[in-house]
């Protein structure tokens, strides 16, 4: 196994040389910048960069080098990345993958390398590795509380739209459970590859069952072309308007905004765990220095705030250990909580997973979300074993 | 699948001798909910109740569980480092429903209860399908001769003291065997036409 690449840095301090030995531990970078995904890809890269940008501007006892590594979107290239900078670039923490797909396939490697995987977006619950850090959201902290606002409202009969992998499958296998539990009923259930931006059946079989809301967990130029699909039938059918039919998502956020057909979206909703409208200190502050670094349109979303954090919380661990094995970083994340542009974020040592605020957002004609429901921090509960779920979700405030 | 498995307040017994590869496994384990017993000895269930059990296929023996395949009275799920023939044939025989392979891996441990777990069901309701209708085979002669009693009473043919015989098993709620075992005991009277 290789071990972290050790780097000796010359200093030059007035007229004398000191020579100072800065370690330098290295972080992969693995995310898919091009390729259906490539928009989150792309955010979750730049906010990684500019947390090194601030670290390196600060000062720091250690120097954390990120290694990029980027697999366009091709399953079997994570694969052979993760492996380089596992074994051979002497990385022992790695914050990538966005798709469970790529997620479930480096999980062997990371294993095997005894390195530890940074992940940062919502998933389908499921898993709780030790060699694994999840800052994304499970179902207990997205579809749960989701369904918990909206079954009152909006009603109980749902169709489910999904990607055509695990994501979409187990995501709506669970919302269908929750409906049955919930006295529910799913209306219709189609799934689409994604990058099927042919979305004509789907939105033949809506007219047809006239749901209540729409759960979308597909991904990608799919999601997008649905989006601006609905818009068209909404367009026809007022029934279809957002505000009596909304189409609801547990990962659209900012960053995607722009690749979806302007205006087609507004009035949808989706759940996450950081907005860019979110009016704490921390975020305020976060953003003046997002703007004052990219400009006032920039936007952030949570795949830019999750790796941003991810790379400090990264960079604090190594700092305080002078180590970057697995143990002493999780051994620091999980022995309080650390304060992060998403708040304090405490590790549950038992499951290894963030909890995370919950909150509700309503898409708005500034290429941003409107907060209409939070909640705060919930514990990832990433197997269910909370019974039954429906009946544990946490109560909802309404905001506006 | 429309209920999610849930092994919250389940107990498991792993039969191995403890290491690491055990103590992860251990942890896997509660953070499904689920408490867990480890020893290298016989299981004996009075003592120790699990509702499920995992054992050491490697270097297990016949006395570590007390029971054969078709009697495991709970789910079984075999931890297996040796792909010899020889032990997997003995997982089987002891009753195993899903093999975890060692070193276990983290994301090798649900899917594996949920595999045991189904196969054990499966079995039981296999097997106490195969005894009702052993039991009802069984029966077959007594089903004759309350027909023949019906057909001499009423004067009708076997198809005719059939549909009598069927009648009155729906009329008390039991299987037509034990209705006609009940007619031939005398302890219901032979039908009358219906």
């Amino acid at each position: 196994m290789a071990s972290p690449r050790l780097m000796e840095h010359e200093m030059r301090v007035g007229p004398l040389f000191f020579e100072v030995r800065v370690k330098t531990f290295r972080v992969g970078i693995l995310y898919s910048t091009t390729g259906p995904y490539g928009a989150i890809g792309r955010d979750c890269r730049a906010g990684a960069e500019f947390a090194i940008e601030e670290l390196e501007k600060a000062g720091s006892p250690v120097r954390i080098e990120l290694v990029f590594g980027d697999p366009a979107g091709q399953p079997e290239r994570y694969l052979d990345l993760i492996r380089t900078m596992l074994r051979d670039e002497g990385c022992r923490n790695v914050i990538g993958t966005i798709t469970s797909l790529s997620r479930k396939d480096v999980i062997p490697l990371v294993e095997k390398y005894d390195g530890l995987l940074w992940y940062i977006c919502p998933y389908e619950g499921f898993e709780a590795n030790e060699n694994v850090i999840y800052t994304g959201a499970c179902p207990n902290q997205h579809l749960i509380p989701l369904f918990d606002y909206m079954l009152p409202r909006h009603g109980k009969r749902v169709y489910l739209a999904g990607a055509n992998y695990v994501w979409g499958w187990e995501m709506n296998r669970l919302a269908r459970e929750l409906l049955l539990r919930a006295g529910g009923a799913v209306l219709g259930e189609r799934y689409l590859p994604i990058e099927e931006t042919d979305v004509g059946l789907l939105i033949t079989d809506l007219e047809r069952h006239r749901p209540d809301f729409i759960l979308n967990n597909m991904v990608g130029p799919s999601s997008y072309a649905f989006l601006a699909a609905v818009k068209r039938l909404a367009e026809r059918d007022p029934a279809f308007a957002p505000e009596r039919c909304p189409v609801l998502s547990c990962d659209l956020t900012e960053c995607e905004l722009g690749e979806i057909e302007p205006g087609v979206a507004i009035g949808q909703l989706s759940t996450a765990s950081y907005f860019e409208s979110l009016a704490s200190f921390e975020n305020r502050a976060f953003k003046q220095r997002v703007a004052a670094r990219f400009g006032a349109e920039r936007r952030v979303s949570s795949f830019f705030a999750g790796a941003y954090a991810a790379v400090k919380l990264c960079a604090e661990a190594v700092s305080e250990a002078d180590r970057d094995d697995p143990a002493s970083v999780r051994g620091f994340l999980h022995a309080r909580p650390r304060q992060t542009v998403l708040g304090a974020l405490a590790i549950d040592p038992r499951t290894n997973h963030a909890a995370l605020p919950f909150h509700l957002g309503r898409i708005n004609e500034r290429a941003g979300f409107d907060i209409i429901a939070s909640h705060g921090a919930i514990a990832a509960d990433p197997y269910l074993v909370g019974t039954l779920p429906i009946q544990h979700a946490p109560h909802l405030r309404v905001v506006q | 699948m429309t209920r999610t498995p849930s092994f919250v307040s389940w107990r498991a017994a792993i039969l191995h001798r403890a290491d690491d590869n055990i103590e992860r496994l251990k942890r896997q384990l509660e953070r499904l909910g689920v408490t867990v017993l480890v020893q290298w000895k016989p299981l004996e269930l009075a003592e120790t109740p699990a509702d499920i059990v995992l054992v050491d296929a490697d270097q297990g023996w016949d006395d570590l569980l007390p029971w054969d395949g078709d009697d495991a009275p709970v789910p079984m799920v075999a931890l297996l480092g040796s792909e010899a023939p020889g032990r997997i044939a003995w997982a089987l025989a002891k009753g195993a429903g899903a093999i975890m392979a060692k070193p276990v891996i983290a994301s090798s441990v649900y899917p594996a209860l949920v595999l045991a777990t189904h196969a054990h069901h499966e079995r039981t309701a296999v097997q106490a399908r195969i005894a009702g209708l052993e039991e009802r085979l069984r029966l077959r002669p007594i089903v004759y001769d309350a027909m023949r009693s019906i057909m001499a009473a009423q004067g009708t043919d076997e198809a005719g003291a059939y549909r009598i015989l069927c009648h009155l098993a729906m009329q008390r709620r039991l299987i037509v065997e034990h209705v006609a075992a009940a007619i031939v005991a005398g302890h219901e009277p032979v039908p009358r036409a219906m």
